[in-house]
């Protein structure tokens, strides 16, 4: 697949930074997939996001966006990409349907806003005030506002914080059936769950600096311990037994347990991506940094 | 498309003055105004509706255009604008014909009162002129000056300072305090002696005198240059500095 962004050895600081925020980072998103940044707080998921979306444009290093070089894009850049910042934002003092009107006038592609709001549950409340809204009302207003204008693709900096259960639940089907409907997707995350469920490839970044991009499953694969754990019964106890999965057919001692034993239950020994991310960086990811 | 993307922009940042209360506390004003001046007579009230109409149509094109500025950056929605195709210079077009839109009709409204209730003899095709440069213009500035301002406060406290400073020597001069030549000549480089010139010559009888030509000229030639290399020129740092994101 080609790639839909390059971007290659990007630093980037703040005006008031000593430092350099980013430190020189190289990535690819590929069209078509969903590329994930997870890092903990302050890592620079954000000014990388803001970087590529071109709000922020002091950087060094190359960006290309579809070949060509983002600073060759001029405004039509923006018919093309959907936005969605890390707190909602809206016009609390206008109803839903006004925010949504009023920004799909500045596109000339417009999405079909009666089925998206209906789709995030919110067409009923559609002319209320965005000021009463709930948080995950306004989570929801974001993602339809960053759709309105059919782009091919979408920025989402940290797009479930803050959702309970189920409403992350529809923003993640949300995010699937755009990347089915053809659509690129960049999200970043410091939650391991959303990373791992969502993503094609992920990067890994901490203070600045990328430390692996892969996909979760090779990583897994990589980093991740491959065991079998089996739990059985034996004079009224519960016994718990582990087995490394390399040569698992060849393995005399798990083959004789599951043949003999009354087994009550066997897991593979998944590890999540989280202790994967902490195995390779050496920080968590609820770390301030 | 350009020209619809704008009059959408337009049309909303309207719709905002109302939502956000801003209209119905230019209205308040303006019937306060009214009221005040209904109860002068004579003389006084000759001298003092100029001043009126200078006052509304700059300090108050400050305070309007900081106040919008202020609810954007308190919302962070200039994130969501900044992501849009919408141009650097349709964005602040919007912001300005809205807001001078939005003041002109206050000040109309003003004057309309006292047409009516006074019988004032004033030409409108001037001073509707008079009331639109010096709106666009000091709302201008006044986007300006929000650029460099950390909160509506700062904002307000330096909006009063200035627009005292500029206006200062025009009312006393106004008011036959400062007299003399050279006095209008110096007072002639501020905006607001020129804003008071091309106001005070559309009051009737109409004399129109090279004050009022190059009062004319100075507003139209120093706001394309204010709003061409500072205006437009620093506001993509501006947005993104209030953007909050
Ligand atoms: N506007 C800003 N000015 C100065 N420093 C900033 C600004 N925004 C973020 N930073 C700093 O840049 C670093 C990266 O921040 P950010 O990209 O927001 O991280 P993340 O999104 O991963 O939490 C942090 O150290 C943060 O303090
Ligand atoms: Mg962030």
């Amino acid at each position: 697949m080609a790639n839909i962004f390059e971007v290659k050895d990007l630093k980037f600081k703040y005006k008031t930074n000593q430092e350099n925020v980013l430190k020189g980072i190289n990535f690819q998103i590929k069209e078509g997939e969903i590329f994930g940044f997870l890092g903990p707080s302050g890592a620079g998921k954000s000014t990388t996001q803001k970087i590529i979306i071109k709000i922020l444009e002091n950087y060094q290093g190359n960006i290309f966006y579809k070949g060509k070089d983002l600073k060759d894009y001029k405004q039509d850049f923006f018919e093309d990409i959907g936005v969605s910042f890390e707190m909602p934002i809206h016009f609390s003092k206008m109803t839903a349907m006004e925010n949504i009107r009023f920004f799909q006038n500045l596109y000339k592609k417009k999405a079909d806003v009666e089925r998206l709001m209906k789709r995030v549950g919110l067409w009923e409340d559609k002319d209320k005030m965005v000021a009463e809204y709930s948080k995950g009302m306004k989570i929801r207003l974001n993602i339809v506002r960053a759709l309105l204008n059919s782009p091919t693709m979408l920025f989402l900096d940290e797009p479930t914080n803050g959702l309970d259960p189920a409403n992350a639940k529809i923003l993640k089907d949300l995010i699937r059936e755009f990347k089915v409907s053809g659509g690129t997707v960049f999200i970043t995350s410091h939650i391991m769950a959303d990373i791992d469920q969502l993503c094609d490839r992920v990067a890994f970044i901490v203070n600045g600096e990328i430390n692996v991009v892969d996909t979760p499953r090779n990583l897994k694969i990589k980093y991740g311990e491959r065991r079998i754990k089996i739990e059985y019964k034996e004079n009224n106890k519960i016994v718990e037994k582990l087995f490394s999965m390399e040569d698992l057919g060849k393995n005399k001692e798990f083959l004789n347990t599951i043949k003999e034993k009354d087994i009550e239950t066997i897991h593979s020994g998944e590890t999540t991506l989280e202790d994967i991310f902490i195995k390779v960086t050496g920080v968590t990811l609820d770390e301030k940094q | 498309m350009k020209n619809n993307r704008l009059i959408y922009l337009i049309k909303g940042e309207l719709i905002r003055l109302h939502k956000y209360k801003v209209t119905t506390i230019s209205i308040f004003i303006a019937i306060i105004w009214s009221v005040l001046l209904f109860f002068v007579e004579g003389d006084i009230f000759n001298s003092l509706l100029p001043v009126l109409i200078l006052v509304d149509a700059t300090t108050m094109s400050f305070m309007y255009i900081g106040s919008v500025m202020f609810f954007e950056k308190k919302e962070s929605t200039m994130s969501s604008m900044l992501v849009t195709p919408s141009k650097d210079s349709e964005l602040i077009l919007a912001k300005i014909l809205s807001n001078t839109i939005h003041n002109f009709l206050s000040t109309a409204l003003i004057i309309t009162v006292f047409v009516i209730l006074k019988d004032v003899q004033i030409s409108y095709l001037l001073i509707a002129i008079a009331v639109i440069l010096v709106t666009l213009y000091h709302t201008s500035i006044g986007l300006l000056l929000s650029y460099y301002q950390k909160d509506f406060t700062t904002m307000l406290m330096s909006v009063m300072l200035i627009s005292f400073a500029l206006l200062i020597p025009t009312v006393l001069f106004m008011l036959n305090v400062l007299t003399g030549d050279i006095w209008e000549y110096i007072l002639l480089i501020n905006p607001i002696q020129s804003a008071n010139i091309i106001i005070t010559q559309s009051f009737k009888p109409i004399t129109l005198d090279w004050k009022y030509y190059f009062s004319l000229g100075y507003l139209i030639i120093s706001g394309l240059l204010i709003y061409r290399f500072l205006v437009l020129r620093n506001f993509k740092n501006y947005a993104v500095s209030i953007s909050g994101v």
